[in-house]
């Protein structure tokens, strides 16, 4: 069980023996972002449903049970009914940018996945920066929003998308100050080093306030309650989505959720220990911490309500920001007075 | 403590979460609904004096009532027919019944195809039943 996937790649590389390097590398790079592809597109399908669950039973409801097995197949047949849908491009509307911001906010949703390693020896691409690069990609999200909702020619889209820039932009430094502490404990930027550093024991009992900066971070990052003013149903209909339908509206939920199981996976492999963990294989165990990651989110977004624009701002550069630049002096004075105690000098 | 709210909070939805869910699932399983329900109407025909007192009483004018005189001068209730398209189900009917011969029924399934088929002969039975009969 331990070896299925890294077998079948060891398996298809095994076929391209004899072909030219670029062609063999060309080759294992499609693999990869296949499988990326495979695993991004059935994480969604499932995703849908488990969070119309997880609402559902949060709000003492049953949730989707009419369609298949308790209602399996409901995001099978909300696929096919977003396939169906007229494609609508408003009048008025900036038609280019409209037409590929969908497209482009799903780039850097599967870029990311290169860095992630989903279990011992699967990492699709093992580099030096994986942290960085991760921050790095992820971060170009705003700027397909911000063309959503400026392409659209609607006040609601442009105040959504505004509202996005603003909001995912300061966001992002907690975010990343609150990685920085892991970092200077692993010594290193590549996400397969942070996962081995971790095999005794986990960052999360070293960094516990990073953690918790770094959950409410990403929770703003991706948008979700009780940081997800970029839609806000109830004041600007669905922000930068409001114009969109069809296949267009569905790669922009897709990318959401995406988002979400990378920040998920990024989390579980700089704070949970990454694939480490006893008797079962380690992509399991990647999966299964993923999913916990993924269920404190839903969790979190179901209970608490939306809070406001100005106090997001607030908490973030008021509360989010000291606090992870002191928990990065704390943790390198940490680290110096641990080396003080264990090798005798700085 | 700072945050006591937020920890309160989630633990609710926790709770919820592993705790049953109040839906019901209609078509499948049938509400058990108490008696005084403003479903439908059933009318006692043996208490009812034909009065007229419902009729006057409906907001709606939705109560029809015939009647007859008998050999003794007596009024005989022949038709009670209620056009439920309108009927508002406020119950001032049932409240304005002198003889209380005018009851609530938990029936709530009134649907039809028919825009005739709204109106109903409460002499004839409760509204539910005579439809399911039709």
């Amino acid at each position: 069980m331990e070896n299925i996937f890294t077998g079948i790649a060891a398996y298809l590389k095994g076929l391209l023996v004899g072909a030219p390097p670029w062609r063999q590398t060309l080759a294992m790079g499609l693999l990869y972002l296949l499988g990326v592809l495979a695993f991004i597109f059935l994480n969604a399908i499932y995703l849908i449903y488990l969070e119309r669950k997880v609402s559902a039973y949060m709000q003492q409801r049953l949730g989707p049970n009419r369609l298949g097995p308790r209602g399996l197949l409901q995001s099978v047949a909300d696929a096919v009914k977003l396939l169906g849908k007229e494609d609508i491009i408003p009048r008025g509307a900036d038609k280019w940018v409209f037409i590929i911001a969908p497209v482009i906010i799903f780039i850097p949703a599967v870029m990311v996945y290169a860095v992630i390693p989903f279990g011992k020896g699967m990492i699709p691409v093992d580099l030096n920066i994986g942290v960085f690069y991760f921050l790095a990609v992820a971060s170009t999200t705003t700027i397909a929003i911000l063309m959503g909702g400026w392409g659209a020619n609607n006040k609601y889209a442009l105040l959504g998308s505004m509202r996005c820039v603003a909001q995912m932009v300061s966001y992002e430094i907690p975010l990343t100050f609150s990685i920085l502490g892991v970092i200077m404990l692993a010594g290193s930027l590549q996400t397969s080093q942070i996962v081995a550093a971790q095999e005794k024991i986990w960052y999360i009992l070293l960094q516990p306030v990073a953690f918790l900066i770094y959950f409410i971070a990403a929770t703003a990052e991706v948008n979700r309650a009780p940081f997800d003013l970029v839609e806000g149903e109830q004041e600007i209909i669905a922000g930068p989505y409001t114009e969109y339908t069809g296949m267009r509206y569905a790669l922009f939920y897709l990318s959401e959720y995406a988002n979400l199981v990378s920040v998920s996976a990024l989390a579980v492999t700089l704070f949970l220990g990454g694939w480490h963990g006893p008797w079962l294989p380690s992509w399991l165990w990647f999966l299964i911490k993923v999913y916990i990651m993924i269920f404190i989110f839903m969790w979190v977004r179901w209970t608490f309500p939306r809070i406001r624009i100005d106090h997001l701002l607030g908490f973030n550069w008021k509360v989010l920001l000291p606090l992870s630049l002191a928990n990065i002096l704390v943790t390198g004075v940490g680290i110096k007075i641990y080396q003080l105690l264990t090798l005798g000098r700085w | 403590m700072f945050g006591q709210g937020l920890l309160k909070g989630l633990s609710i939805t926790w709770h919820f979460f592993f705790g049953k869910a109040i839906t019901e699932q209609y078509p499948e399983r049938r509400p058990n609904l108490p008696p005084a329900s403003h479903g439908s109407f059933r009318l006692d025909r043996e208490k009812c004096i034909a009065c007229g007192l419902c009729a006057s009483a409906c907001p709606n004018h939705v109560i029809t009532i015939e009647s007859e005189r008998d050999e003794q001068k007596k009024r005989r209730l022949t038709g009670y027919r209620v056009k439920f398209g309108q009927c508002l189900f406020c119950g001032l009917c049932v409240e304005s019944c002198p003889q209380d011969a005018l009851h609530w029924q938990p029936d709530f399934e009134l649907a039809c195809y028919r825009y005739e088929d709204t109106e109903h002969d409460l002499l004839a039975g409760p509204a539910a039943e005579v439809k399911k009969g039709a």
